[in-house]
């Protein structure tokens, strides 16, 4: 392969990267915009999502999107029960609170995941992989072509629900100022628990993803947890536009960089492209909340 | 300090001071004592981050990345170079200070979450750092061989540092000048100027504080008492590895600065103190030690926010003194 096809080849993996790092970055985006709560157990989301989804496959004998939806519709569940029990204590309580407590929360169920389905990787089997296109040297197997176009309609699905359903309108409305949303009949606590489903069901979907991609195992979240952090600094909280952009942009960079400069150092470049970009534009990040 | 002194708070801390020194004859099993000297490293830390977090109100979760650069920059430069530890151990306070100062420079423009969150991608950054730089600082395999510090004679006293209970007694006096120096620091303007950007940072700009001067003051000081405690741990426990100075280890720190109650000199070190020891009575938990750990931290941050020292001045003093309450 010429340096021109890889470079392509590795555009390509990177888009698709960062439609998963979408997914999960979105979830999280959207609890914080609505809670105020920096969830870092939404990597354990991911994690659980794809468990579910694995066990759905091995077990039930499903085909692959069935398992990705019982994921998301089980992920969405746990996530609710998880926000009534955990999380709504603490709403409006400063913001180390319900960092520490979602630390509490991302150690205890790892480690559970760890007790009951043991550390060795696993990987889910969609049965796309053997499928192969190849265009203009580029290659990618059905599986990434149907995971582009499953992470892609869920983004639009999602923003088509903020944006036009009632329901969506309300989470906008609390995201904007919580008590004149209460004052104007909206029922915050179902709102927080349609949010914290949200961005369960969205979290199980990129673990699916992740899962049939490369493997699963219950250490999957954290990495993703501080990236999605990432992603949601620089295209700014609540943001969706922004958010998808920085995505994939991280996703490029991740590839790219992997690909050209040096494999071994592919998990700094986030970091580094972030703190690199507070040197350089200060006040466009720090702008908003 | 507001808190009226008593008597009986004189002869309080005179008993203390003896409980402390007397316990490396109570309790002369190494196993013991280790768990001890931990317990001084870790209120190091934890009095450290609370200049911080409790005092001037930014929250960091990069607070083993300095531990880590501390352990690391007093190791090489006495294995490299050959200098003692009584010389490394104030470089790297000096070093990770420097590098502390530059990098509140950076982020300490950034507030709330987005501070926090930063701070803990530079810990994770650091982290990737010390796995990869394999010539300097021998990647995952981390540097072995870190020397005691070297004998030394002061004042016509003959002093060796080799068994816990010296690393006790010297943990102590550096404890207790960390106390001081602390103390110190949150009694003066600087302390006070701290406590204005934390109770709200407009306000203390408009009477004319340069917030942002004390932010990168706390943030500075509170680094180089990181690197210099985790010199200390480096020539105590004799290797390094990365895997000590991940973010997990700044969350550890943070909890406990939380856990005992922040914006006292006396409340990181009780959660130092409980949290270095708690988890050793885990152990009996076997795998299911760090889940047990993750609920108990749930159920004390929903029932516990003002942290144990917190609740129990809260209980004691009706009223509470003036500068505790957060």
């Amino acid at each position: 392969m010429t340096v021109t096809t890889i470079f392509f080849q590795q555009i390509l993996n990177g888009v698709i990267q960062g439609c998963i790092y979408a997914l999960i970055a979105l979830g999280l985006s959207l609890v914080f915009g609505i809670l105020e709560i920096a969830n870092f157990a939404h990597g354990e989301f991911y994690m659980i999502g794809a468990f579910m989804a694995l066990f759905s496959i091995t077990f039930l004998g499903v085909p692959f999107f069935i398992a990705m939806i019982i994921a998301m519709i089980g992920m969405a569940f746990v996530a609710t029960v998880i926000e009534r029990v955990v999380f709504r204590p603490i709403v409006g309580k400063p913001l180390i609170n319900s960092m520490l407590l979602s630390f509490g929360l991302s150690t205890a169920l790892a480690n559970l995941a760890l007790y009951f389905f043991k550390a060795d990787p696993r990987k889910i089997t969609s049965g796309l992989a053997s499928y192969r296109f190849s265009f203009l040297g580029l290659y990618i197997t059905g599986e990434r072509i149907a995971i582009l176009v499953l992470s892609v309609f869920l983004v639009l699905l999602l923003a088509w629900f903020i944006q036009y359903t009632r329901t969506g309108k309300a989470m906008r409305a609390v995201a904007q100022d919580r008590t004149a949303a209460q004052l104007a009949g909206i029922n915050i606590r179902r709102i927080y628990s349609v949010t914290f489903a949200i961005s369960g069901a969205l979290a199980a979907a990129a673990g699916t993803m992740v899962g049939a991609m490369f493997f699963v195992n219950p250490e999957m979240g954290f990495t993703v947890v501080l990236k999605s952090f990432v992603i949601v600094t620089l295209g700014g909280f609540g943001k969706i536009k922004g958010v998808i952009f920085a995505a994939i942009l991280i996703g490029l960079v991740e590839s790219l960089g992997g690909g050209f400069i040096s494999y071994a150092y592919k998990d700094a470049y986030p970091f580094l492209l972030l703190i690199l970009l507070f040197i350089l534009k200060p006040e466009g990040l720090a702008g908003g909340k | 300090m507001t808190v009226k002194r008593k008597p009986y708070i004189l002869l309080c801390i005179i008993a203390v001071l003896a409980a402390l020194l007397g316990i490396p004859r109570l309790f002369s099993m190494d196993y013991y004592l280790h768990i001890f000297v931990m317990s001084e490293i870790y209120a190091v830390l934890a009095l450290s981050l609370s200049l911080l977090v409790g005092f001037t109100g930014q929250v960091s979760m990069g607070h083993a990345a300095f531990y880590g650069m501390g352990a690391y920059a007093s190791a090489i430069l006495s294995l490299r170079l050959g200098l003692s530890f009584w010389v490394t151990f104030w470089m790297a306070g000096l070093l990770v200070g420097t590098v502390a100062y530059l990098i509140g420079r950076l982020v300490l423009r950034l507030r709330g979450h987005v501070l926090a969150i930063t701070t803990a991608f530079f810990c994770v950054l650091v982290t990737v750092v010390m796995n990869n730089w394999i010539p300097v600082t021998n990647g995952p395999m981390g540097i072995t061989g870190v020397p005691s510090p070297s004998p030394f004679s002061l004042f016509g006293v003959h002093a060796v540092i080799e068994t816990r209970a010296q690393y006790y007694y010297l943990g102590l006096l550096f404890v207790a000048c960390v106390v001081y120096f602390l103390w110190r620091i949150e009694s003066s303007r600087i302390g006070d100027a701290m406590i204005a950007v934390r109770e709200n940072e407009e306000l203390a700009k408009s009477i004319g504080i340069d917030t942002m001067k004390s932010k990168v003051l706390a943030f500075t000081i509170s680094g180089a008492l990181a690197g210099l405690a985790g010199a200390f741990y480096a020539h105590y426990i004799h290797f390094i590895s990365p895997v000590t100075f991940t973010i997990n280890e700044s969350i550890n720190i943070l909890v406990m600065v939380i856990f005992g109650g922040m914006s006292t000199l006396f409340g990181p070190i009780l959660g130092a103190v409980c949290l270095t020891i708690l988890p050793e009575f885990l152990r009996m938990a076997g795998e299911l030690r760090l889940v047990i750990y993750g609920i108990a931290l749930i159920v004390f941050i929903i029932w516990m926010p003002m942290g144990i020292w917190g609740t129990i001045q809260r209980i004691l003093l009706p009223k509470g003194p003036e500068k505790t309450q957060g």
